[in-house]
């Protein structure tokens, strides 16, 4: 048990080996970026047997490719195999946005929520993974509820969580072929579209 | 009676002595199919929110004799309230075909009518009318339910011109769909 979220984060901190505080936590929440993709389930083991953090509440990913230019890509994906993601032969361009102020990069960064109820305390952790590489230990042993949303940041966002029991689509429909909140997500025309 | 033939004045001649009414069969069925519109309740997104206001109280919906039915087996009109996903798309031909003829439907909301914020999507149906016919659209993000009533008005009007000698009760526009995706006079349902 921890009594505040600082004295949560310096024992997490002081769990991992390769952890270290978040350059940017959201909000005031303490947060913890992780660098080891093997650590996120000790983790959560610690977080939720050590700290109370016994409620998941969200997974979830966000792609820092930037925006991409897609004319013609749909259209190359649909010739080459139409209701399967074709793999771009090369990166497709990346315009940088001038003044975004974010270091676009080939990368996923993953999110987990984890809450404490009993303390009201709040801890959020972060681990970038490739995007050619998506892969990351599924926390469905600890977490029940991490069942759904792993399968939402898979069918979304195309992160394989190892050891889920059922990595399957959740929200988009059969024949939507790749993931459509990644950033070169090229959209083919459906039967519902004209 | 006497209500009724105030509002009848040209369409129906009561007979001396009181006792009878002369009118013609398609005014009498129409009558009927217009003021017993049950509606399935089938709220999607935000445009439902509206919809359940249109119900309550302030508006009032049952003095239309538009009763809300919780199965589409007792239901003739379909109020498609909301965005519709392709997801949801299968479900609600499933929906459709479960409904008694003569059906009804009215797209409310600019989702329902054409994608409305999300036409370019890669989820959302780009309009309800690419799966199922609609007889009323009615505009609005959400539309106020002043114009949910008036759009049912307005389906009472066409209901009003349906003849039973012109194939069953169903009206060509529902026969044929409002667009003709297949080419082929109809798109039989297929999704």
């Amino acid at each position: 048990m921890a009594s505040t979220k600082d004295a949560a984060l310096a024992r997490l901190l002081e769990h991992l080996s390769s952890a270290e505080p978040a350059a940017h936590p959201i909000k005031d929440y303490p947060t913890v970026r992780l660098s080891d993709p093997a650590e996120i389930t000790k983790a959560a083991a610690f977080l939720k047997d050590e700290l109370g953090f016994d409620y998941l509440e969200m997974i979830t990913a966000v792609d820092w490719l930037g925006p991409m230019q897609l004319d013609g890509l749909a259209a190359a994906r649909t010739a080459a195999h139409p209701f399967k993601e074709t793999p771009l032969k090369a990166d497709p361009p990346v315009t940088p946005a001038p003044g975004a102020g974010a270091a676009y990069r080939p990368v996923l960064d993953l999110l987990w929520s984890f809450g404490n109820l009993r303390e009201n305390l709040k801890m959020f952790l972060r681990l970038e993974v490739p995007r050619d590489q998506a892969e990351v230990a599924s926390l469905t042993a600890l977490f029940p509820a991490a069942d759904w949303q792993e399968r939402e940041a898979f069918d979304l966002l195309g992160v394989r969580f190892l050891g889920h029991p059922n990595l399957t689509k959740i929200l988009t429909t059969e024949d939507l072929a790749g993931h459509p909140l990644r950033k070169d997500y090229a959209h083919q025309k459906d039967r519902f579209d004209e | 009676m006497g209500i009724v033939l105030d509002q009848l004045p040209g369409c129906a001649k009561p007979l001396p002595g009181g006792q009878f009414l002369l009118t013609t069969t398609d005014y009498f069925i129409d009558l009927g199919r217009k003021y017993s519109l049950w509606p399935l309740t089938f709220g999607l997104a935000c445009c439902a929110i509206e919809m359940m206001v249109a119900y309550a109280g302030r508006f009032d919906f049952d003095r239309f004799g538009v009763i809300p039915r919780p199965s589409p087996r007792q239901a003739d009109l379909l109020l498609i309230a909301g965005t519709v996903t392709k997801k949801m798309a299968g479900p609600i031909v499933e929906i459709y075909h479960q409904m008694p003829e003569p059906r009804f439907v009215v797209a409310m909301g600019s989702c329902a009518n054409c994608g409305g914020p999300f036409h370019d999507s890669y989820s959302v149906l780009k309009g309800v009318d690419k799966i199922i016919p609609v007889d009323v659209y009615i505009p609005g993000c959400p539309p106020r339910p002043e114009a949910l009533v008036y759009g049912i008005m307005e389906l009472q009007k066409k209901i009003l011109k349906m003849k039973i000698a012109k194939g069953g009760g169903a009206t060509p526009q529902q026969e044929k769909g409002s667009r003709d995706l297949t080419g082929n006079g109809s798109n039989g349902g297929q999704v």
